[in-house]
């Protein structure tokens, strides 16, 4: 009975290019409850894999990975086939300065925006057109992802893929598929990626919470480089 | 009633003649003392006694709804009466300075303006009726309510319904005047109450604040060797927020860090012309990313046209002028403070050459005869032709803006006057407003637009052509500036290989100090001071030292592309372990392009806190209340509980209650961090940390 739902869930999640471990197959059964239907253990499944490291999680078979030389800089140009399947480890808006960046967080953490409180710091241009200030940035934006072998690659979001942006979670999954590597940095579009989703809560935190702290050491390493 | 014999007030000495003139066109002789031969004048005018600036008018008119009446037409000196604590408050160690808070005031006549009391007192005991002429705001709402109450004292009748009346004007243009003289109105209670809280508010948390700073930092000061002056602390609920203001600025500048970044600049050579191409990313801050787009786009070799698109295009001529306005065009365009600005307008309103300067109102009032307004200007001036012409085709009605504050219409010329018979500075502000009057009611510019977009490699460049085809108000209003921009024809889809694309590398630069325009757009916006008061909250803390103003270096303001565009976001961190200057005396803090770089300068002013006013602010910042003094907050919670007297949804002693309850929260809070303030202050201006 057991090895069936194995199977299943194992079939499942293939059919997704997701190919989980052994180990973490055998957790996961240990953790449902008896007599859960089988689709609802279906999405449970796929909704704990995609909340776990992938590089302990998933065995991925040799096209679900890197290629091993996808960092050969002398590379101009070559191919990601996959599908492969990769989680998201940082992201970086490098469309705006990090002080920027900064400011725009420090204001948000002043509570400037509550009401009452407000205190208007943007004035209309001489034009009368207001100064927009965008809620969210569009970047563009560079990620790092690993694949289930750990490998870390950087990639650039060349026109502005729904749902990649500062606020993502991550450890989110992406799926890449015929994507264009350029020395050594691959070059995400629209159509040949796909997010699945997800998350890696400890990473997810870390990651929010230094995010400040981060940015104004990195200017401040910048600033000091060949200045 | 009968009224037989009318007292007109006015607010200054120049408007009262001016009005005197207007209403009073019957000969009368008159002899005066032996040493002065009889006179034949317009009317009977005589210095009052006991001061030299203010004189009465003596002449009959014949009011529409009164009949012919005698009339005594007389002025202040702006405000009669004077504010104080009692006595025993006086002194600063007499009592706590939270006392303050309740002690009672004295209203009383002010020494320096009994000979003004003493002749309306006079002349109040004959009069029927009393006629106030003050300008038309708040303040002079008040000052006449001051005027009613000293005129009751001698003839109480005029302090009673019916008994007082005011007239509303704009200018002191004849037709103006008399139609105002023809149409009184009440007081308005509202706005003088507004103005009655405003100035006990002041005295109170004015007082007790600046005795407790004072105090409290005066021992940290004294060992500084200061001078004694300058050891006063003094607090005002408008000045501290203006401070925060430039402080912050400040602090953002100082605690900038520059970072790289990079471009792809594109340029093609075609019919003769270079065509700057800007790419549609601008700059990136990645140059490995940079460096991979860059080799894509050469190795792709070829650009193609996606787009070229040719639009009319249009330059919107200026807004109807506020009184902000006036200070900002003013400091940028004319290289004067606010202060001074409003100082040479009030100047020409009391000549009779402009409308009253301060007013909120950005749109023209359908009626008005903008017409004959302009015609008055063809009859000389350097824009003489522009009105002819304007009259007799080019004229548009004004944009209109979004406010009114139904009391004033906007800042405009009223009368024609040679230019030459004006000092050189009123010549230079008088010009602003005819010329920015006449592109009020002249057309929009009008030109033809073409915006080509090409693909290069995965990345998009744009350029952008003009050709101006119709300049009209620009030809008067030369502040403003639109060029053409020339470029050769390009086709949809057609395809060519840039003549040169490099790799260019650039650095963030921190944003300038606070300017005087856009300072005054930020206390604009945040609600602190009105258009009249702002300019003098400015001079103040100069003259506390709280901040210095200097010209502003020429570098410090770019517009290329190679700049962060400034936007106006967070509070700065004072960055770790930087410490404020040492110093002894008050030294001003910033270091960013000084003087020695290039030396050239705007003529607009920008404002550098000393250590002094960077140490109040960060002290109060420290203390880390929501009730900041230096935040805008409670200042526009005054102002608003103001307007809200001024539409009768409050009472002045509500409003007074409330706000002093909010101080002396922000007071008791204050008393319990007491080291705070002091150790920002031996921190900044003397440069210890502790």
């Amino acid at each position: 009975m057991a090895n069936n739902l194995i199977a299943e869930l194992t079939q499942h999640l293939n059919s997704r290019h997701l190919y989980p471990t052994t180990q973490w197959l055998q957790s996961f059964t240990g953790t449902i409850r008896p007599n859960t239907p089988l689709p609802a253990l279906k999405q449970t499944a796929l909704f704990r894999l995609l909340a776990a490291d992938i590089t302990t999680a998933l065995s991925q078979p040799a096209n679900g990975l890197f290629p091993t030389d996808i960092l050969k800089a002398t590379n101009q140009s070559r191919p990601l086939v996959g599908p492969v399947v990769c989680q998201v480890l940082d992201i970086e808006d490098i469309g705006h300065s990090k002080w920027s960046q900064v400011e725009a967080i420090e204001a948000r953490e002043r509570g400037e925006t509550t009401k009452g409180r407000e205190v208007i710091r943007v004035v209309p241009g001489e034009d009368g057109n207001p100064i927009e200030e965008p809620p969210q940035s569009r970047g563009p934006f560079k990620l790092l992802l690993q694949d289930a072998k750990g490998l870390k690659v950087y990639a650039y979001d060349l026109n502005g893929i729904e749902g990649l942006n500062a606020s993502m979670n991550m450890g989110t999954k992406l799926l890449l598929r015929n994507c264009d590597v350029r020395r050594g940095v691959i070059m995400l579009e629209p159509g040949f990626v796909q997010i699945l989703g997800g998350k890696i809560e400890a990473l997810d935190k870390m990651w929010k919470d230094g995010r400040k702290d981060r940015l104004i050491a990195a200017a401040k390493a910048e600033g000091n480089d060949g200045a | 009633m009968e009224v037989r014999t009318v007292l007109c007030v006015a607010e200054k000495p120049s408007i009262a003649k001016a009005i005197a003139n207007h209403l009073g066109d019957q000969v009368t002789t008159v002899s005066t003392d032996a040493r002065n031969p009889p006179v034949e004048l317009m009317d009977v005018q005589h210095n009052i006694q006991g001061n030299p600036y203010v004189k009465n008018y003596e002449f009959d008119y014949t009011f529409p709804q009164w009949g012919h009446c005698s009339v005594t037409m007389t002025s202040v000196l702006g405000h009669l009466l004077s504010h104080e604590f009692e006595p025993r408050y006086k002194s600063w160690t007499s009592c706590d300075p939270s006392a303050l808070f309740d002690a009672r005031i004295e209203v009383f006549v002010g020494s320096n303006r009994k000979p003004i009391a003493d002749n309306i007192k006079r002349h109040a005991r004959r009069a029927d009726v009393l006629y106030i002429w003050t300008d038309c705001d708040r303040e002079g709402e008040h000052i006449g309510t001051e005027i009613r109450s000293v005129a009751a004292q001698s003839n109480q009748a005029l302090g009673r319904a019916g008994g007082t009346v005011r007239a509303h004007f704009s200018n002191i243009e004849r037709a103006h005047i008399i139609h105002a003289a023809h149409h009184p109105t009440d007081l308005d209670e509202g706005q003088a109450d507004a103005v009655a809280s405003r100035i006990e508010l002041d005295l109170r948390v004015g007082a007790s604040f600046t005795r407790h700073l004072t105090l409290s930092l005066c021992p940290v000061l004294q060992r500084g060797n200061l001078s004694e002056a300058s050891q006063l602390i003094s607090y005002g609920s408008c000045q501290f927020p203006t401070l925060g203001f430039i402080v912050e600025r400040y602090l953002r500048v100082r605690n900038f860090i520059p970072e790289p970044f990079w471009s792809i600049k594109l340029m093609h050579r075609k019919a003769g012309t270079r065509v700057n191409f800007s790419w549609a990313r601008k700059h990136l801050f990645d140059r490995m990313i940079v460096v991979i787009l860059y080799e894509w786009c050469l190795t792709s070799q070829n650009a193609q046209v996606q787009k070229v698109k040719t639009t009319p295009t249009s330059k919107w001529k200026p807004l109807p002028l506020t009184t902000l306005e006036l200070q900002k065009c003013g400091s940028r365009f004319l290289g004067m403070d606010s202060q001074k600005v409003l100082q040479l307008a009030e100047k020409l309103y009391q000549k009779g050459w402009i409308s009253y300067p301060r007013t909120e109102t950005d749109q023209f009032d359908q009626g008005t005869d903008l017409r004959g307004l302009i015609q008055k200007q063809a009859q000389g001036g350097r824009w003489a032709d522009y009105a002819t012409a304007l009259v007799e085709g080019g004229f548009s009605w004004p944009r209109n803006g979004r406010n009114n504050d139904k009391a004033h219409p906007p800042i405009h010329p009223v009368n024609f006057v040679n230019p030459t018979t004006l000092s050189h500075e009123e010549q230079r502000v008088h010009e602003f407003v005819v010329r920015r009057f006449l592109a009020c009611c002249s057309k929009d510019a009008q030109g033809s637009k073409t915006d080509i977009s090409i693909l290069y490699g995965p990345e998009t460049f744009n350029v952008s052509g003009l050709v101006i085809l119709e300049r009209n108000y620009l030809d008067v209003y030369v502040y403003d500036r639109w060029d053409n921009q020339e470029l050769p024809p390009f086709i949809e889809g057609e395809v060519f290989e840039p003549t040169e694309a490099i790799l260019s590398e650039g650095k963030t630069s921190p944003p300038g100090y606070l300017t005087e325009p856009d300072l005054l757009a930020l206390m604009n916006a945040n609600g602190i001071g009105t258009d009249a008061t702002m300019a003098d909250h400015i001079v103040t803390i100069i003259d506390r030292q709280y901040v210095e103003a200097r010209a502003q270096p020429r570098q410090a303001r770019h517009g290329n592309d190679e700049e962060e565009s400034e936007e106006l976001p967070a509070q700065a961190r004072v960055g770790n372990g930087r410490r404020g200057r040492t110093a002894v005396a008050r030294r001003r803090g910033g270091r960013n392009s000084g003087a020695g770089r290039g030396g050239a300068i705007t003529g607009v002013r920008e404002f550098i806190p000393t250590t002094l006013g960077v140490a109040l602010v960060e002290g109060h910042e420290n203390m880390g209340f929501e009730t900041n003094l230096t935040k805008p907050f409670l200042r526009k919670e005054m102002e608003l509980k103001m307007n809200a007297i001024c539409d009768g949804q409050t009472t002045k002693a509500r409003v007074v209650n409330e706000t002093i309850e909010q101080y002396r929260g922000v007071y008791a809070r204050m008393q319990q961090h007491p080291g705070v303030l002091c150790t920002a202050v031996r921190k900044y201006v003397f440069g210890k940390v502790n």
